[in-house]
């Protein structure tokens, strides 16, 4: 079970430096000291959490260095087939394989599981872990801060560019356990690089939580492109946030797709501080059965003629749920900004449900925003005429929701991702 | 008989719109289609396609000795029956590249996996060439964006990559420019020609001029729901002469002589038979 002891265990057994063992003992305080988020609250109100048990979690404290079991086909499938630089797979928070570039080692990049960072780069590491998020923003940041094991730390100096992606794929393994990846991803001034985090399990057969944490930081001029692509199983229950800085004229473009798991809750931020900077925020998501995604995204201009351009595309069938939450924050700093949020969702029976909520907070005068959200349901005029052409309705649909998503696919250059993408729709689609 | 149309009553929502349509088209034969505006034609070709709008109230059609109206549109499809939509519908994001090498699989009888993209894009190739077409609507989506004259055009690239058995053109010519009419037409005579005799083709149309390049053996005309006047060739000339005036009075009369007596009737060229 989740405790201070496991928080020690797992402190002892990756034999961290006294720094973060305290980080980890600080963050149990808060989480033993915070409530549960209360239902009331705005942001959790269409997010029903009460059949959660955080107290029956398993926390994953066995064994010591790396572990060689074998991962199951899904999960190798998981990482997808795109050209990469390098691959980081971890089980259930431990790494079992890790490969890099010596093209890209010659040039410092660093891309390693946390644990092993932490040991070898600890001054890095050090600098930047929890700079970006705080444990005591919420229940679920503080038991992440306490029990995290493994994850990724890739750091990228000052004017490298990394043209090949880096890949870290997530196995969670053990039905019951909590588990708590996290990622920090520091890119020097004008460096370039992209990289994918992709999560899966198989379904589990009760109650397993993933409470994962993404840290980006873009120094100035950096370009970074982040793929979060997660295909948990059943009965998984996600509480992520994914959180970026950006510097003077850097560029972030991520992309979040999101298939699996039972209860999905995802706070995906921009924070634009460096004038000039740019980020771009897709979002892919597909519903069914009785799946519950809500994503809540905030672009937070703090700085001058910075962009922020959101595209959150989501299907739904079945009885499954989709809420989107989308804020707009130009803080009186963020003159001559610009910042766009486009919300559609597509519904594929009476069932399932979408909500959308645009919000705006705007603090400066001299600005250009647009917002805009759009639930539409299957065409049976579309149908019909690819039918006439000889297509099963089962092809058709499959086109129609191929073609609604294509214009989040058309934006990223990553045609393996797009294929994948496109399977796993095909699959959901299967079952209609 | 290939395509036999018996008595067709279709209704949208709660209004009547065909009246007890009967046709026969077989392969081999060309029929033109001509009828004012509202009169039923578009409605005749959906209908026959099994768009789920339309809502067939009595009458039956045979196609190929099968019933056809029990068949979802997709089987009719790959069973060789098509039609070039007078106004075809925009699918966003859905390349016609796609889309056409998904739909040549499925006439074709590939179930499982599609038709290789080798050998698709050389039957693409040639069919955009044969009508004069720019290569690049392939990476464009089903059209979107498509002018008046590329979207009938893109209708006859599917019609001749899909080689139907029968086919219906609602309007094809509408739209198109002179020389565009003349292209189509030739890609309809070629398609017609190396069907051997296997292939009929039902052309709904407003003008004489398209009637001209693909001659057809019959013409009728739908008035008000019904098929009201059959003929040769000539019928279009005189019709577009004319107008639908002369016919429009001539089934007045039948339709009080009808309301009166009830029986078969004609007037001047009119017929109209009461089941
Ligand atoms: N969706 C609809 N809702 C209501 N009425 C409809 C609908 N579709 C067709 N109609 C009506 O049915 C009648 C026949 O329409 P149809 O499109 O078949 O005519 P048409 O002969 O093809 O005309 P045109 O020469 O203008 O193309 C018209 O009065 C039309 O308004
Ligand atoms: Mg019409």
């Amino acid at each position: 079970m989740i405790s201070r002891e496991a928080v020690e265990a797992i402190s002892a057994r990756t034999g961290e430096p006294v720094w973060m063992r305290e980080q980890r003992l600080a963050a149990w305080g808060v989480y033993e000291s915070l409530p549960l988020p209360d239902p009331t609250q705005e942001e959790w109100r269409r997010t029903d959490i009460s059949g959660l048990r955080l107290d029956a979690l398993r926390a994953l404290v066995d064994g010591t260095g790396p572990v060689a079991a074998a991962l199951p086909p899904r999960a190798a499938a998981l990482a997808g087939g795109e050209e990469r630089a390098g691959l980081l797979v971890q089980r259930d928070g431990r790494t079992v394989q890790h490969v890099l570039d010596e093209a890209a080692q010659r040039q410092g990049v660093l891309f390693l599981d946390l644990d092993q960072a932490v040991r070898q780069a600890p001054d890095l590491v050090r600098e930047h872990f929890l700079s970006v998020i705080r444990p005591d923003e919420l229940k679920f940041r503080a038991l992440h801060a306490a029990l995290r094991t493994g994850g990724t730390f890739l750091y990228v100096p000052p004017g490298v560019e990394v043209t090949l992606p880096l890949v870290t794929s997530t196995w969670l393994n053990t039905p019951g356990a909590g588990l708590f990846p996290h990622t920090l991803l520091v890119a020097g001034e004008g460096s370039k690089v992209t990289f994918l985090d992709v999560f899966g399990s198989d379904g589990m057969s009760r109650q397993t939580v993933v409470s994962n944490a993404a840290e980006l930081i873009l120094r100035d001029g950096a370009q970074v492109r982040y793929v979060a692509f997660q295909d948990w199983g059943a009965n998984v229950w996600e509480f992520g946030l994914i959180r970026a800085r950006l510097g003077r004229d850097a560029a972030l473009h991520s992309l979040i797709v999101a298939f699996g798991g039972s209860l999905v809750k995802t706070d995906i931020e921009s924070k634009l501080e460096g004038p000039g900077s740019q980020s771009e925020m897709l979002g892919l998501y597909f519903g069914d059965g009785t799946q519950h995604f809500d994503f809540h995204t905030l672009q937070e201009h703090l700085a001058p003629h910075t962009l922020s351009d959101l595209l959150y595309k989501g299907a739904v069938k079945d009885r499954a749920r989709t809420v989107f939450a989308g804020l707009i924050r130009v803080h009186p700093g963020g003159q001559k900004t610009n910042a766009f949020q486009s919300n559609r969702n597509l519904i594929l029976n009476t069932g399932a449900k979408s909500d959308s909520i645009p919000k705006l907070e705007i603090m400066a005068n001299d600005l250009r925003c647009t917002h805009g959200s759009a639930t539409s349901r299957l065409n049976d005029e579309h149908l019909f005429y690819l039918m006439s052409r000889g297509l099963t309705r089962r092809q058709a649909v499959q086109m129609v929701v191929d073609g609604f998503f294509a214009e989040v696919f058309d934006r990223v250059p990553l045609p393996r991702l797009g294929e994948q993408m496109q399977q796993e729709i095909g699959r959901k689609i299967a079952e209609l | 008989m290939d395509l036999e149309i018996r008595d067709l009553h279709v209704q949208v929502e709660e209004k009547v719109i065909l009246k007890g349509v009967n046709l026969t088209v077989n392969k081999g034969e060309v029929h033109a289609l001509m009828g004012p505006n509202g009169s039923g034609k578009s409605t005749l070709a959906n209908v026959l396609m099994g768009n789920p709008f339309y809502q067939v109230m009595q009458g039956d059609v045979l196609y190929k000795g099968e019933d056809l109206l029990a068949m979802a549109p997709d089987e009719r499809a790959r069973k060789g029956l098509f039609i070039a939509f007078q106004y075809p519908v925009a699918i966003p994001g859905v390349t016609m590249a796609s889309f056409l090498r998904t739909a040549v699989s499925a006439r074709r009888g590939y179930s499982k996996e599609l038709i290789p993209v080798g050998e698709f894009q050389k039957i693409l190739r040639a069919k955009i060439e044969e009508l004069k077409m720019d290569p690049a609507i392939t990476g464009r989506y089903i059209n979107e964006g498509f002018s008046g004259g590329e979207k009938k055009r893109a209708e006859i690239l599917q019609m001749a990559l899909l080689e139907p058995e029968i086919a219906i053109m609602d309007e094809t010519d509408s739209g198109l420019d002179i020389d565009s009419v003349k292209i189509v037409a030739d890609g309809v005579n070629r398609m017609f020609d190396a069907a051997k005799g296997q292939m009929g083709i039902l052309v709904i149309t407003h003008y004489s001029r398209v009637l001209h390049y693909i001659k057809p053996d019959y013409v009728h005309v739908i008035f008000d729901g019904r098929l009201v006047v059959s003929g040769g060739a000539e019928l279009a000339e005189e019709l577009e002469r004319s107008g639908y005036e002369g016919i429009k009075s001539q089934v007045d009369v039948i339709h009080s002589e009808v309301a009166a007596s009830g029986a078969v009737r004609r007037a001047g060229k009119v017929f109209w038979v009461v089941h």
